[in-house]
């Protein structure tokens, strides 16, 4: 063999390695004594093994078959056996380049044996760092090749192939082409899962997944195929998702399988997952599951055949035992004893201003504190305004009730049923008195109050629907609302077939007022979110069309096309038709109710497209007067709220809408972020949002303050809550955005900080619906501050309980009793893809639950004494005694 | 018979048995026997609604055990109070005033922060505004001077204004009326109104008031001024040479806090004050001599004026200079000591009574106390009676004001309810700001026409030391207890 090329590529391979196998440089003797001198550089072992393969290349195209053999078998096993390395390239690979060109060549000449196939081999991965872009050698010889374990040859080869199998099949199929024997080769590709995933996704044969994951990659796969999904234009996704699901089934990963089936939304999956699990405890989890999504679900006897179990499995799913696990987290925390909305404000902390309390009472202020009062202290059945006035029997004038004015009182009675959350048995004995009140606004509020403490907990007597039923058709307008918003909470996502025939009636009702309507859609849009109902939509578009000129103009009727909307929140393509309907409507309402409904289709969706039409919609310029940007704005972040990059990019894009935008652009733009960001301050959200609250448009300043609660609700986040001080001293001859300054802080001391808004839940993967349905609306209220927060329709604040959870993990024993165990809380780790076993959780503490977890935060078990039933540790979790554990002495 | 049982509240109440020949009533019945909730305030939840008293059984297909959930209480049903809260949003613009929280401010005519600041300070005495609602507009007496009376007026109208606006008074025709009694507020430097002392100020528009207010036309005989301001005084007048002793009897408007190296407190400042030494003829000797002048309270005020002494006439510069040195004083101030043996003997029951109640809200126990001696737990089950209502009664004395003072106890003890303080080197210039404790317990600093509200922990720290408001008047209110 001729070694002056050898060299000569040696020495160029260095700078461009992709040309040199097609070059064949010319004799010269410069490099060569650059070459000379490169060889020195080597240490002594590098040059053995370069000489070893140079003679091993030289045997390799010996005449002698025998000795060809060997010379390929010991290349083969130089190969392989150092291709362990990823960060750069193998010695023999590098040594080997040089003479690509000449194996290549003299493999032309060879004829067809074993041999030929051992060199294509060989050949093949020499390919890997050699073959010009696009040129697919790898791939070519690997068909060549003798067929063996691919795997052998490591990662990077593996990758490298795939990557070329993708390519060659796009190519095929254009040529319509043959890909049988790729189809093969794919088959073979398996141990680099998010490789393998990828090439079957490209190549559309994902069902083979199924037959080759195994015990010790099916978690890594399922991983990958759950996270791309999200990235995936739809049908793909589905199927994706579903490839996942079967999976899971298969490894009897139930608790994952069901995650996968709520979020396609899949009840047959979800009976499939308890039908196909026999365990009682662990069933048990997925009701925890369940329950925390906000799903109603009837479990039959094929799902649980034992009455008594089925019983105690359904009343896990009916949240019924909500409330006491809030209260256990609670305790453990120590943050039982109420607190008055003095507490919150701290005026002390400000100087002077706005610690000048009056001597009379404000009716803004008091409601302000009626709020306050019952955010911070939501869910504990204590506080130091309400609950206190029932046993103190002075009454009269210490009663915090008759400190409120006229609607205001609905508030204050309702907001004992904030006070009472989940517990329902406490809340309907103190609400009860206020049923027999004299005055309708009290009335209205205990109905309303009677939904809140209801929300998301079921109970079989149906006392929500048995005691309001009887109030929807009374005169009093404000107490029918107060009924049918009562309704509409607590039925939030049941699809209850009673409430609909309660409810739509109203709907055609032609003396019924515009507010009566406009409540009776959101709750019908509510208890019906995402259900695509074609019912309660006729009834809906009908109300929407019989309203006269005038009624179109009210700020109100916005609420009409977002009950209609909420009835495909999420549902995508479902909307079309309902869509092509709204395009007869007034043309008064035609945009906003396009846009609403378009944006809470493809809410939680991530669609960049739609995401891209919003943002079309924005860049147009309008007179005063048009409103439907509002929502477009809102749908932005609707859309984008799905996954952390595309909300990102969302944010960014509204600071541009903030530079551009016209003024009804940019007051909905605070709540955008809001939205984003709800549950989970971000700094720069935050001081974003800081700069907007100083704002010279009022109704920009106070979205922004209302979005900076929202953004820090439930976190007791201590600059927010310090910016919001400083705010309410600023504001503080403002009544309106004093108000406003003041719900805010409710909402960042929400629950005492144990609370979240964020709808999105099981390490993100998972969007409730009807908490998202009640942000929404509470959002779409606060586009017209003042007409709707500010003006008597204030307890649409009340919405926000359809979003709230305790953000907690509480771990319970097999008797569901609570079990304190150390766990690990840190920021979680995005590991999809990655290879070995990387750590979850990044600057963890060490806690024993129950715990609080914040946003972005992930736990897992400190101790190997107990197993949990659920691979993500949130809510409940019901924790099983490891049998293989032993005591450390 | 199907047996149900039935959830109330937390409670579960199991084995009812349901006599389905009878109306659902008699069940409601049988269910008031067990939680007390009448039975037309119970809903029990069937199919289909709530139960109603004249249902029938048989449709509302009750199963054997079935679990029935009622809803009701036995709680008193809330009423709404008869009178509701006034909301500063029903009030009309100019009430809403009260709701601020504070008065307003006074605006500034050219110097005359002096003024302001003292007006501000006695608009926040409520006996001395009902005082001055009572003054007749017309019909002066004749003991009065037709200037002194216009003040008076002058006067009462401003409290006026100042209480029914919002926004900032101009206070005119007082300083016109101001003026035409006392013309050396008048005077004029390079064109423009001079800067007053504020002390002179304070103390001639009181004597103006208590002059008019002691006519016999108002409606209470005595003098009003005297009788909320005034101290009195009994002094023992001696001198160490002749052994001559005497006592006399005055009646003062302010305690002085004289300003010496040895004064860092405002109770050190006031003994020195109570002590002087002046010289006179002394009838045995035939010749002037140095007396001693030893007083001591006989007599205390509902509102304890003091003024710090800082100005002093410093010939060189021919103008009031000020001691700069910093006094603190306290937001409660007990003069006790200061106070002659008589009057201790009167305050010892009412302070007594005081530390009781103090004691009471510290959370501490009677009887631990009263367990000493017996004689003091007959005084304490005295003073249990009346001092229930003392917090309603002390609120009341303030709208009630002068009429019901004689059944309140003065204690000796005070709390502070006004500043005047003064900014600059010298009396004559500088600034003069009031802060006045509101109502509602606020602090707030009238700067002339800007009101700020203030922490009260501020308030103690205008005592000077540096070129920072401070304290010229203070104006203390006496804590008392009822009898």
């Amino acid at each position: 063999m001729d070694p002056e090329p050898t060299n000569n590529n040696t020495a160029s391979g260095s700078g461009n390695p992709k040309d040199e196998s097609t070059v064949k440089a010319p004799l010269s003797k410069d490099p060569k004594k650059k070459d000379d001198k490169k060889d020195e550089d080597l240490s002594e072992e590098d040059l053995a093994l370069k000489q070893q393969l140079e003679l091993y290349v030289e045997r390799a195209q010996d005449a002698d078959q025998g000795l060809q053999k060997v010379a390929l078998e010991s290349m083969r096993q130089e190969i392989r056996t150092s291709t362990s390395s990823m960060t750069s390239v193998p010695k023999p690979l590098k040594f080997l380049r040089p003479h690509y060109g000449t194996l290549k060549s003299y493999y032309e000449t060879m004829p067809d044996s074993d041999l030929k196939k051992l060199l294509a081999d060989i050949l093949s991965v020499l390919a890997l760092t050699m073959s010009a872009e696009g040129d697919r050698e790898s791939l070519k010889y690997r068909l060549l090749g003798s067929e063996g374990d691919i795997g052998s040859w490591g990662h990077e080869y593996v990758r490298n192939l795939a990557g070329e199998i993708a390519q060659e099949y796009s190519k095929r199929v254009n040529e319509e082409a043959t890909v049988d024997d790729l189809i093969e080769l794919v088959e073979q590709i398996h141990n680099a899962e998010p490789e393998a995933v990828d090439l079957l996704m490209e190549v559309e044969f994902l069902d083979l997944l199924v037959k080759h994951v195994d015990k010790t990659n099916y978690k890594r796969t399922c991983l990958y195929l759950t996270s791309s999904a999200r990235y995936l234009p739809g049908p793909d996704d589905v199927s994706v998702l579903d490839i996942a699901y079967t999976i899971y089934k298969q490894f009897e990963e139930f608790p994952s399988a069901l995650q996968i089936a709520l979020y396609l939304d899949n009840m047959q999956h979800v009976k499939e997952v308890f039908t196909s699990c026999p365990d009682l405890l662990r069933k048990k989890q997925f009701c925890y599951i369940l329950a925390r999504q906000g799903l109603s679900f009837e479990l039959d006897e094929e799902m649980c055949a034992d009455d008594e179990d089925r019983e105690a499995l359904q009343e896990i799913i009916n949240n019924t035992k909500l409330s006491e696990g809030y209260l256990t987290l609670a305790r453990d925390i120590e943050v039982m004893e109420p607190k008055s909305p003095e507490d919150i404000y701290k005026a002390h902390l400000l100087d002077g201003r706005a610690s000048a309390g009056a001597s009379v009472d404000s009716a803004r202020q008091n409601l302000a504190a009626t709020f306050v009062n019952a955010f911070v202290n939501a869910g504990f059945g204590q506080d130091k305004l309400m609950t206190v006035t029932s046993e103190a029997s002075s009454g009269g004038s210490s009663n915090w009730l008759f400190k409120n004015k006229d609607h205001g009182k609905a508030s204050a009675a309702a907001s004992l049923g904030m006070i009472d959350l989940w517990d329902v048995d406490t809340g309907l004995a103190q609400l009860d008195k206020y049923f027999h009140s004299n005055d309708n606004h009290v009335i209205a509020g205990a109905l309303l109050g009677v939904g809140i403490v209801n929300c998301g907990i079921k109970n079989d007597c149906d006392p929500a629907l048995a005691l309001l039923a009887d109030y929807l058709d009374k005169e009093d307008s404000s107490i029918r609302i107060g009924a049918i918003t009562g309704l509409g909470l607590a039925y939030a996502g049941t699809q209850n077939e009673q409430i609909r025939d309660k409810l739509t009636p109203i709907l055609g009702d032609p003396k019924a007022p515009l507010d009566v309507i406009a409540f009776t859609a959101i709750a019908l849009g509510l208890v019906y979110v995402g259900s695509c109902n074609e019912e309660v939509a006729q009834a809906i578009i009908f109300a929407l069309m019989d309203r006269s000129e005038s009624d179109l103009g009210e700020p109100l009727t916005r609420l009409l096309p977002l009950g209609l909307g909420l009835l495909y929140l999420g549902k995508q393509d479902s909307v079309e038709a309902t869509a092509e309907v709204s395009k007869t409507f007034n043309e008064k309402i035609r945009k906003y109710c396009d846009m609403t409904l378009l944006s809470c289709a493809y809410a939680g969706t991530g669609n960049v497209l739609k995401v891209q039409h919003f943002l079309g919609q924005c860049a147009q310029h309008f007179e005063k007067g048009e409103t439907f940007q509002g929502p477009a704005v809102l749908g932005i972040a609707m859309v984008a709220m799905a996954e952390e990059l595309g909300l990102d990019m969302a944010i960014r894009s509204l600071e541009h809408l903030l530079q551009y935008g016209e003024q009804n652009i940019r007051k909905a733009v605070p709540l955008a972020l809001g939205l984003l960001c709800i549950s989970n301050p971000k700094v720069h959200v935050m001081d974003t949002l800081s700069r907007l609250s100083h704002d010279a448009d009022t109704e920009v300043a106070m979205a922004a303050v209302i979005s900076l609660g929202l953004i820090g609700a439930g976190t007791n986040n201590a600059r927010i809550a310090g910016m919001l001080r400083n705010l309410s001293s600023y504001y503080y001859k403002e009544a309106n955005l004093l108000f406003c300054v003041r719900i805010a802080q409710g909402f960042v001391h929400m629950g005492k900080g144990l609370l979240t808004l964020a709808p999105y839940h099981s390490e993100r993967f998972l969007l409730s619906p009807t908490a998202l349905g009640g942000l929404v609306v509470l959002l779409h209220a606060c586009l017209d501050m003042k007409a709707i927060i500010l003006g008597k329709y204030h307890y649409v604040l009340y919405f926000v309980v359809l979003a709230m959870q305790p953000r907690m993990l509480l771990t319970v024993d097999e008797n569901l009793k609570p079990l304190s165990v150390p766990v690990r809380v840190g920021q979680a780790v995005d590991v999809v893809g990655q290879a070995g076993r990387p750590k979850t959780i990044t600057g963890f503490q060490t806690h024993s639950t129950p715990v609080l977890l914040a946003a972005g935060d992930r736990a897992e078990l400190a101790t190997e004494k107990y197993l949990p039933l659920s691979p993500i540790l949130e809510g409940f979790v019901i924790l099983k005694e490891n049998p293989d554990y032993r005591e450390e002495a | 018979m199907p047996t149900v049982s039935v959830k109330w509240q937390k409670e579960l109440y199991p084995g009812i048995e349901i006599d389905t020949t009878q109306p659902p009533y008699v069940f409601k019945c049988q269910l008031y026997d067990l939680t007390g909730v009448p039975p037309e305030r119970q809903k029990i939840m069937v199919k289909g609604g709530i139960l109603k008293d004249d249902s029938d059984w048989s449709k509302l297909g009750i199963k054997e055990g079935q679990k029935l959930m009622m809803v009701g209480t036995a709680d008193e049903i809330v009423k709404a109070p008869e009178k509701g809260p006034v909301f500063m949003e029903d009030l009309p613009e100019e009430e809403q005033v009260v709701a601020v929280g504070h008065s307003a401010g006074l605006f500034n005519l050219g110097n005359t922060c002096y003024m302001n600041s003292t007006m501000q300070c006695l608009h926040s005495v409520p006996e001395l505004k009902s005082a001055l609602i009572e003054y007749p507009q017309f019909g002066r007496s004749n003991d009065l001077d037709q200037s002194s009376h216009l003040l008076t007026v002058a006067t009462r109208d401003l409290f006026n204004e100042l209480d029914k606006n919002v926004k900032p008074v101009a206070p005119m025709q007082f300083w016109m009326v101001l003026r035409k009694k006392y013309p050396q507020f008048g005077q004029l430097h390079n064109g423009s109104f001079m800067q007053q002392d504020a002390e002179e100020c304070w103390t001639q528009i009181l004597y103006t008031l208590s002059q008019a207010l002691r006519s016999p036309s108002t409606s209470s005989n005595l003098d009003t001024v005297k009788e909320l301001f005034g101290i009195d005084l009994v002094s023992r007048v001696h001198c160490a040479e002749s052994g001559e002793e005497s006592t006399e009897a005055e009646t003062i408007y302010s305690l002085k806090c004289h300003i010496s190296h040895e004064v860092n407190h405002l109770h050190e400042g006031l003994k020195h004050g109570l002590k002087s030494e002046l010289e006179k003829a002394s009838p045995s000797l035939g010749r002037s001599a140095v007396y001693l002048k030893d007083s001591r309270i006989n007599g205390l005020p509902k509102y304890l004026t003091i003024q710090f002494v800082r100005f002093f006439w410093k010939r060189e510069s021919n103008q009031k200079a000020k001691i700069l040195r910093k006094v603190d004083y306290p937001l409660e101030l007990d003069i006790f000591d200061l106070c002659s043996d008589d009057l201790r003997k009167k305050l010892e029951t009412p302070r007594q009574m005081l530390r009781d109640e103090d004691g009471r809200k510290a959370g501490l126990k009677l009887k631990q106390k009263g367990s000493a001696s017996v004689d003091s737990d007959v005084k304490m089950s005295d003073a249990e009676g009346p001092s229930n209502e003392s917090g309603e009664s002390s609120k009341a004395t303030s709208e009630e004001g002068v009429a019901s003072a004689k059944n309140v106890q003065l204690t000796g003890v005070y709390d502070l309810v006004a500043v005047l303080t003064h900014k600059g080197r010298s009396a004559d210039s500088g600034h003069y700001v009031a802060w006045v404790k509101q109502e509602n317990g606020k602090w707030i600093q009238f700067d002339d026409d800007n009101p700020i509200p203030q922490r009260e922990e501020d308030i103690t720290k205008l005592s000077g030391g540096g070129d920072w408001h401070m304290a010229y008047i203070c104006m203390y209110k006496a804590r008392t207890i009822p009898m």
